[in-house]
């Protein structure tokens, strides 16, 4: 059964993208047909993301207004032959799209696809009832701050009200050194609030930025401990049970206390 | 002299001043401000000195002159405003999901959650609030001006509360989180917050 999953946050700058672009990526390496949908109509970038750029020719405004057919516009990725990304149109609005027509394509796509991944604009408008119109389920990706906690909140509740129930949580950019000192939120505390299953923490990591900036997504780095992060989310996406990362680099000592049980758990 | 205060304006007259002196200031006074008092009505507050009829008459004439009419001063009632404190037990909702930010509760009786009011949150009602998990949002009992409204959560520490026309908010930095239940009410012109015992 096909599933149509919307990557959102209500606030922007939180790694919507980057997680609609390393998810995919992961579930396609796994052999899953994925289509990605950019509907950030006017500021485009997954597609930038995915090193896409220079292959668009139609793109999602075109389909919707049947200026081409809909395998016209799917561009296909570099790596993987399952992977397919539906671009965003740069030069339009919010507005040149309706929920209708995207719950229309929405459904065109499930026919094809295993999972459609739709990258969700920033904020409460249209662009956001555009992207969450045909979704099954939603991801709700936050960082450990205040703000987007409380965006994310918003964004549950507008989910609710659009009938999308129980999202999950994707905790992006966690520092555990500076959780521990008690700089920055915990995931409880994150929980806490929000009150959805997490799904995955990803860690803040430098190699995000260079991964992002060279269109080569961060899941295929072996030994980053946050395309890690990203591999375990995409086999919960899977439904499969995985342990959550010990995130903490504890060291020799540290490694042994915890095989021993001495350490402190978090 | 001529005062304005909230129910409108007001003439009174000092003891020992000729009723042509205060015809004379009264000229002089309207007339440096023509429009601006047309249409309003002033009332004569005599309580310092007799006014007979004729003098009486004379200031009406002015007052007419520049627009205005002119009433006796009567010792009106303060308004109180109309609180309905019996709120039927049943007239009561009951939610039982967390409200989030940008929700709000409006409603007329009590508001009982059964989960969180979140940051961003608003829950406004005419009777009291029981939030059956923790309030961190917004929340205004009694707000026809029940004072004796009250607002119970299992975890208080809203952003703001108010109770009636009395408001107070959570103080600067960081604050403790509460471990126990805890009920906010007014008590001496302000509202405070204790432990709940049960």
């Amino acid at each position: 059964m096909a599933k149509a999953i919307v990557v959102t946050s209500g606030k922007g700058g939180v790694g919507k993208t980057t997680t609609t672009a390393n998810l995919g990526t992961g579930l396609a390496q796994l052999g899953h047909k994925v289509c990605l949908v950019d509907a950030d109509i006017g500021l485009r970038n997954l597609d930038v993301v995915l090193g896409l750029e220079n292959r668009i020719v139609f793109d999602l405004v075109d389909v919707v207004e049947g200026n081409c057919r809909v395998r016209q516009a799917l561009i296909k990725d570099k790596r993987f032959n399952n992977l397919f990304l539906l671009p965003a149109a740069q030069t339009r609005e919010k507005d040149a799209v309706a929920p209708e027509q995207m719950r229309e394509l929405i459904k065109q796509l499930k026919e094809e696809f295993d999972f459609i991944l739709v990258d969700c604009p920033a904020g409460i408008e249209q662009g956001f009832r555009n992207a969450i119109s045909g979704a099954d389920d939603a991801l709700i990706v936050t960082t450990p701050e205040v703000s987007a906690v409380r965006d994310a909140d918003r964004i549950i509740g507008l989910l609710e009200a659009a009938e999308i129930y129980e999202p999950k949580l994707v905790v992006n950019r966690i520092r555990p050194d500076m959780v521990r000192k008690g700089d920055m939120m915990s995931i409880q505390d994150m929980i806490d609030i929000l009150a959805i299953p997490l799904i995955g923490v990803v860690p803040d990591d430098e190699v995000i930025i260079i991964s992002t900036n060279k269109g080569e997504p961060v899941v295929l780095e072996k030994k980053s401990k946050a395309g890690q992060a990203y591999r375990n989310i995409v086999r919960r996406l899977e439904g499969a049970e995985v342990p959550f990362l010990e995130l903490e680099d504890k060291g020799v000592v540290g490694r042994l206390m915890s095989l021993l049980g001495m350490g402190n758990k978090q | 002299m001529i005062k304005g205060d909230r129910h409108g304006l007001s003439l009174s007259i000092a003891e020992d001043v000729d009723i042509s002196e205060v015809i004379s200031q009264l000229h002089n006074k309207l007339s440096s401000a023509r429009n601006f008092f047309s249409g309003a009505s002033v009332r004569l507050i005599a309580d310092e000195r007799e006014i007979n009829p004729q003098e009486r008459a004379e200031i009406q004439k002015v007052v007419q002159e520049y627009g205005m009419n002119l009433t006796d001063d009567v010792p009106e009632e303060i308004e109180q405003p109309v609180v309905e404190t019996e709120i039927q037990p049943d007239n009561t909702l009951l939610i039982k999901r967390t409200v989030r930010s940008g929700q709000k509760v409006h409603y007329d009786g009590n508001v009982i959650i059964m989960g969180d009011v979140n940051p961003g949150a608003e829950i406004a009602c005419s009777g009291d609030i029981l939030v059956l998990g923790s309030l961190r949002g917004v929340a205004h009992a009694g707000i026809k001006g029940d004072t004796q409204a009250i607002v119970f959560a299992f975890r208080l520490e809203p952003t703001q509360l108010r109770i009636a026309h009395f408001i107070s908010r959570a103080p600067d930095g960081k604050v403790p989180h509460p471990l126990q239940p805890e009920i906010a009410e007014v008590k001496d012109g302000i509202i405070q917050i204790k432990k709940y015992n049960f």
